[in-house]
């Protein structure tokens, strides 16, 4: 198949040749008739289709990354953060919310440890533990995470159990539902760069 | 530097800075260190204190400024501040997620030089190198004036030293001594004195010998001698201390004295006894000490983070906590008759050496109004037991602040602080007025116990109605009946920049006196306050300053 193609990319397109790997990736795992279309095609046209599937993506990135911020996932901090990745830094927002995460788990799980001992639980530590969280939250831009700290904070001080608990939940399933979503957004931006194409501005 | 040689500094300066990021949070880190290297600043960073630490000690010329989180495992950040302003004297910056200005306040007390907030913006992050020029400069104007540059810097200094020791006893002659002087004198200025109480704290006071303590403190041209008997005079007072707060004084007399002043004085009296400030003592400059003593004494359960004490002249150790005054207040009602009597016994000694009538230091003989009423209610105590009986420990972390130059302290005795610090900081006091006995009572628990609203208002209520001395005063009441400025008075300017940092009043606007008073430092080495007398706990508190306010 890839021998195939690779015939058919040299008798048609030689000027394509260079990202014929990557558009031979992304056909077989995306838009396989954009193969078969340029297998037919002159270059030019293939060119366009490639213009297409990058303005798709491109479009399909600020769409998400807007609900993210709508919905409250994220906020300005994370706009800044996104300002300071440069060529310099071409992965500080990926690095950064990596360790976000990493924080996320180990804070939440010294809580969960603490709120197990019933009858003895060290409010101190999880009242610690969340200021941590909520600091490192709010600087990563992780809106609706700092939210939820803040309640837990608020149990933690009135040393309401039964809030605790349920907080805490709430922040673990937050965490893990930014992370997946955060995940999606940085797929796509491979999928972009793969395609050759610019990650998009976005305005929010 | 000159001129122009600080602005070719300034040029690079932004470019390159040297900084040490410290933060236990490795996202907050690493966010921090690409902010940082945005601003083109050359970063290092840690995770851990100590490593920090380590890092400075290693080389204090390595870095220029340091920034630090907060909460961090394995030491708080406030005591790496105090153990970076003490030993290599560099600017330290507070990182932190409480936006409390509890936490702020702790940060300025303990010598910060700014205090950010989470998440940090990169706006914040590259106005930060002013504070290094600022303290680079401020060391070059203290070297230059410690040097003996001239009459007026003297002046200045002794002004500023005087108020920011606590003691207040040898006013006089501390005042003499510089012109005396055969040979250049030591300036025990309040950052030096700081030094030296942290390099103290950190030894012991048993342990604590001049050659090691001169090593800590790491400051050019101290000598070993200079150190010696710096920490003669220390222990002197320390042990004074000690005494007082063992031996009982007569009250009656002091009440007596007191009544006589007080009716003069009106309020002031009262506010300066409640500061720790002995009213009507000639020299008062220990008023400012002890008011600053004294409301750090208040909150000497918060006195622990302040460890080697205060060290930057910027807090008094005043703000120090009101909210721990009033508890520990209303634990300590009996020692308050102690404290009387020590101010009492205080008070012929101080009287022999005042020529003002006394100074009636203890809240108790205020509260006790009437010099007929002998009934002294039981005030949880304005402190004044709380603070003999940790005078030792406040003393050695009294909060030279600079702040309250002890000049102001020095207006007459009917100077009380209540004047100075009405006066002092006009736009600060006057809205402050009403507020300020309300949050008296307020922070320093006194709300919680009638009777304690009771002694803390009673003179306040006795001086302004005399006919009146039975009951509580009511706020309301006393803040109608209580017109501060009408018996304070003289030297009210004097007590002004010094006063602003009575206890009373919330933190806010002790550190807004206390940043109008250093401005006002010409007023500074106006009267002499002879605290010998105040055999009160904050007499004994402002004895234990005076030999520090000697040059060494």
């Amino acid at each position: 198949m890839e021998k195939l193609c690779d015939y058919f990319f040299i008798y048609f397109c030689p000027n394509l040749m260079i990202c014929k790997n990557l558009f031979i990736g992304i056909a077989i795992s995306n838009k396989l008739y954009i193969f078969f279309f340029s297998l037919l095609l002159p270059s030019r046209r293939v060119e366009r289709a490639m213009d297409t599937l990058i303005a798709q993506l491109q479009r399909r990135f600020c769409d998400f990354t807007i609900s993210l911020y709508h919905q409250g996932f994220l906020d300005d901090q994370f706009t800044e953060l996104k300002k300071l990745q440069d060529e310099c830094s071409p992965d500080f927002v990926a690095e950064v919310v990596t360790l976000f995460f990493e924080d996320c788990e180990k804070l939440i799980s010294n809580m969960a440890r603490a709120l197990d001992q019933t009858g003895n639980v060290d409010f101190k530590l999880v009242g610690s533990s969340v200021h941590q969280l909520k600091g490192s939250s709010s600087s990563v831009g992780a809106k609706r995470v700092k939210g939820l700290c803040v309640t837990l904070k608020e149990c933690c001080d009135s040393q309401n159990y039964e809030g605790c608990v349920r907080c805490l939940q709430q922040v673990d399933i937050e965490y893990k539902t930014l992370k997946a979503k955060l995940q999606d957004l940085f797929n796509l931006e491979q999928q972009i760069v793969q395609a050759g194409g610019r990650i998009p501005q976005v305005d929010i | 530097m000159t001129m122009e040689q600080e602005i070719e500094v300034l040029d690079q300066f932004p470019v390159g800075m040297r900084v040490l990021a410290v933060d236990d949070d490795q996202t907050c880190l690493r966010i921090l260190q690409t902010l940082l290297q945005r601003c083109q600043y050359h970063v290092t960073t840690t995770n851990q204190a100590q490593t920090a630490l380590e890092l400075l000690r290693e080389n204090k010329n390595k870095f220029d400024l340091v920034i630090s989180d907060v909460d961090m495992p394995d030491m708080d950040g406030f005591k790496l501040l105090e153990l970076v302003g003490l030993e290599m004297d560099l600017p330290v910056i507070m990182l932190s997620a409480h936006s409390d200005p509890k936490y702020v306040m702790k940060g300025v007390k303990h010598g910060a030089c700014d205090y950010l907030l989470k998440p940090v913006r990169i706006e914040e992050l590259k106005n930060i190198w002013q504070h290094v020029v600022r303290k680079s400069k401020l060391k070059k104007n203290k070297s230059n004036v410690s040097n003996g540059s001239g009459n007026c810097d003297k002046a200045n200094r002794k002004r500023k030293e005087q108020y920011e020791e606590e003691e207040e006893e040898e006013r006089g002659n501390d005042n003499d001594d510089p012109t005396a002087q055969k040979k250049p004198r030591v300036l025990w200025t309040h950052e030096l004195h700081n030094k030296f109480l942290a390099a103290v704290d950190h030894l012991g006071v048993e342990r604590a010998v001049p050659k090691k303590i001169l090593d800590l403190m790491n400051v050019d041209k101290l000598t070993r001698e200079n150190v010696a008997s710096h920490l003669q005079k220390f222990r002197v007072a320390l042990k004074k201390v000690s005494d007082d707060a063992i031996q009982q004084a007569n009250r009656a007399a002091i009440d007596s004295h007191f009544m006589q002043m007080n009716s003069q004085k009106g309020l002031g009296g009262f506010y300066h006894h409640h500061r720790g400030i002995p009213v009507g003592s000639g020299q008062f400059h220990g008023g400012t000490t002890m008011m600053r003593h004294y409301s750090s004494n208040r909150n000497l359960g918060r006195l622990n983070s302040l460890g080697a004490g205060m060290f930057q002249p910027v807090s008094s150790s005043f703000p120090r906590n009101h909210n721990d005054g009033g508890n520990i207040l209303q634990g300590l009602p009996l020692e308050e008759l102690q404290i009387n009597n020590n101010i009492n016994r205080a008070f012929p000694s101080f009287t022999s050496q005042q020529n003002s009538p006394m100074v009636a230091p203890s809240n108790l003989l205020l509260l006790e109004g009437n010099p007929q009423s002998s009934s002294l209610p039981s005030n949880p105590g304005f402190s004044p037991h709380f603070e003999i009986s940790k005078r030792l420990e406040h003393w050695s972390n009294a909060a030279l602040s600079t702040n309250i130059p002890q000049s102001d302290v020095h207006s007459k005795p009917d100077t009380l602080e209540w004047n100075a610090f009405c006066d002092s900081a006009s736009p600060l006091v006057n809205p402050n007025l009403d507020t300020n006995p309300a949050s008296l009572c307020r922070n320093t628990g006194f709300g919680s116990t009638n009777a304690a609203q009771t002694d803390f208002f009673y003179p306040l209520q006795m001086n302004q109605q005399p006919a009146n001395n039975s009951g509580p005063v009511t706020e309301a009441q006393l803040f109608r009946s209580s017109n501060p400025n009408e018996g304070l008075l003289m030297g009210q300017q004097k007590l002004q920049s010094g006063l602003m940092a009575s206890d009373a009043g919330s933190l806010d606007d002790i550190v807004n006196s206390l940043m109008t008073q250093e401005q006002s430092q010409s007023d500074f080495s106006e009267g002499d306050w002879d605290l010998d007398g105040l055999a009160h706990s904050e007499h004994a508190y402002e004895k234990l300053h005076f030999p520090f306010s000697l040059s060494a």
